[in-house]
């Protein structure tokens, strides 16, 4: 039997400013539950644009001129808060000083699952857990003001982790982390994905999306290929794009 | 002589325990390609800042051509060191693309027909004809990283130095970047890079050197 899917993206287009530039142009594609699919395409050709518009934050908190639909779990993102859909999809930003903002790595984890007004118990336990799950259990205390780039993106996918949501969208996190620490968090995204998470990728390093099952190629905005993995070992192919 | 001199340079951020650099003797020479490499956190991007006069050392000293750091502005060394911030955004001020790099040029005092030619050349060498009047902060990353290259680079420092300049570019750009880097060194300049993409290391870079708890270790490339 088929997985459902998760996310239904069905002729989305999208201009930051009415009448301004076409930044996404009528994407079409489906996301089935537990894949990993990796966005590539040139810098500027609309991949940060799609993962916000994945998370509600296009239009609920940027606005801008949005046409076509994001359903995510069925529910369309222009009808849902962006509270209810934080819940359902999890996302680590290009840049992870925004969405950074409490007094050490603990809190900034524990802020969450705070709000959704867990017993403390179940807190402590899951913020525990997370920081195991991502090994950073020696910045625990730490400022995340204070962290380098590498290590704020850890900590932005600890939280996000926190809130246990079944789809994440990653913008270039595996970009700056050390090799080490990169293998780990590839390992964790292969684990998430064996207990049916769904995870969207943006990456511009083909080796680190060798674990995704699907590949999206986006140029202008628009999407030119949707297909299998094994697009990554057409070298004639990713070069004619531009990607190699 | 090397170009940047850091003598038994340690480091701790104010109000913090760790120490987070020990004793660092580095010599940077005003040619090649250095890459400065190592585990998350262990304090590239603080070491890049005292390069740059940004941090001032706890212990030791930095000279720049011979001279103390300590006896000299932010804007004098600016002058002979670029950097490029791990984050572009930190770095864009201006209200327009093309202004952001004829913002330096113009606090040059270069003449008006030169500063538009430096800036139409910088502008289609890095492909951003097209943005020229766009506001930065809309761009993309990895756009907004090679604004900030390209606005830094046209004011031709002799050493430049730029914290993960690969992140956000795709491989075609990465390629530009990396050509644009030879050129700089073929004109007797130097680039200090820090990097986690091995690929672009191993291709361009002439030096490694390698942090790791608060010590360097160099490679032979």
């Amino acid at each position: 039997m088929a997985a459902a899917a998760v996310v239904v993206v069905n002729k989305l287009s999208y201009c930051y400013q009415q009448g301004g530039k076409q930044i996404l142009k009528d994407l079409s594609f489906t996301v089935e539950q537990g894949q990993i699919v990796a966005i590539l395409g040139l810098s500027g050709c609309g991949k940060s644009t799609l993962c916000l518009c994945l998370g509600g934050i296009i239009p609920h908190y940027l606005g801008g001129a949005i046409t076509g639909q994001v359903l995510i779990n069925g529910r369309d993102t222009v009808d849902c808060k962006i509270a209810r859909l934080a819940l359902e999809v999890g996302m680590v930003f290009q840049d992870a000083d925004t969405q950074l903002f409490s007094p050490t790595v603990e809190d900034e984890i524990a802020f969450a699952p705070e709000n959704l007004c867990l017993p403390p118990e179940r807190i402590r336990q899951l913020v525990d857990a997370v920081i195991g799950m991502v090994g950073i259990n020696h910045l625990r205390y730490e400022n995340p003001n204070n962290l380098s780039g590498g290590q704020k993106h850890l900590v932005a996918l600890a939280a996000v982790l926190a809130m246990g949501p079944s789809i994440l969208v990653l913008d270039e996190v595996l970009a700056q982390l050390d090799a080490a620490v990169k293998k780990n968090i590839t390992e964790l995204l292969l684990e998430l994905r064996r207990r049916g998470k769904t995870i969207i990728l943006v990456e511009h390093d083909l080796e680190a999306v060798t674990i995704a099952d699907r590949v999206l190629l986006l140029e202008g905005g628009m999407l030119v290929m949707d297909g299998p993995s094994s697009i990554l070992r057409n070298k004639e192919l990713l070069a004619g794009h531009k990607l190699l | 002589m090397a170009f940047i001199e850091m003598v038994q340079v340690s480091f701790k951020y104010p109000g913090q325990k760790k120490t987070l650099l020990h004793d660092i003797n580095l010599s940077i020479r005003k040619d090649g390609i250095t890459a400065l490499t190592g585990p998350n956190g262990t304090g590239k991007t603080t070491l890049s800042k005292l390069m740059v006069g940004i941090l001032v050392p706890s212990t030791g000293y930095i000279t720049l051509k011979g001279q103390k750091m300590s006896g000299m502005t932010l804007a004098q060394i600016g002058r002979w060191v670029g950097y490029v911030f791990q984050n572009p955004e930190k770095q864009l001020f201006c209200p327009t693309v093309a202004e952001e790099i004829s913002f330096g040029l113009q606090n040059l005092e270069l003449p008006g027909h030169e500063v538009q030619r430096l800036v139409k050349e910088s502008l289609a060498y890095f492909e951003l004809e097209h943005l020229a009047q766009s506001f930065p902060l809309q761009l993309s990353q990895g756009e907004k990283r090679r604004l900030a290259i390209a606005a830094v680079l046209a004011l031709e420092p002799e050493l430049l130095v730029l914290d993960e300049p690969t992140t956000g570019l795709d491989a075609y750009r990465k390629h530009l970047l990396g050509e644009c880097l030879d050129k700089i060194v073929t004109s007797e300049r130097g680039v200090f890079m820090i990097s986690h993409d091995n690929n672009f290391i191993k291709k361009y870079a002439s030096r490694i050197i390698k942090l790791e708890n608060g010590r360097l270790t160099e490679y032979v490339c």
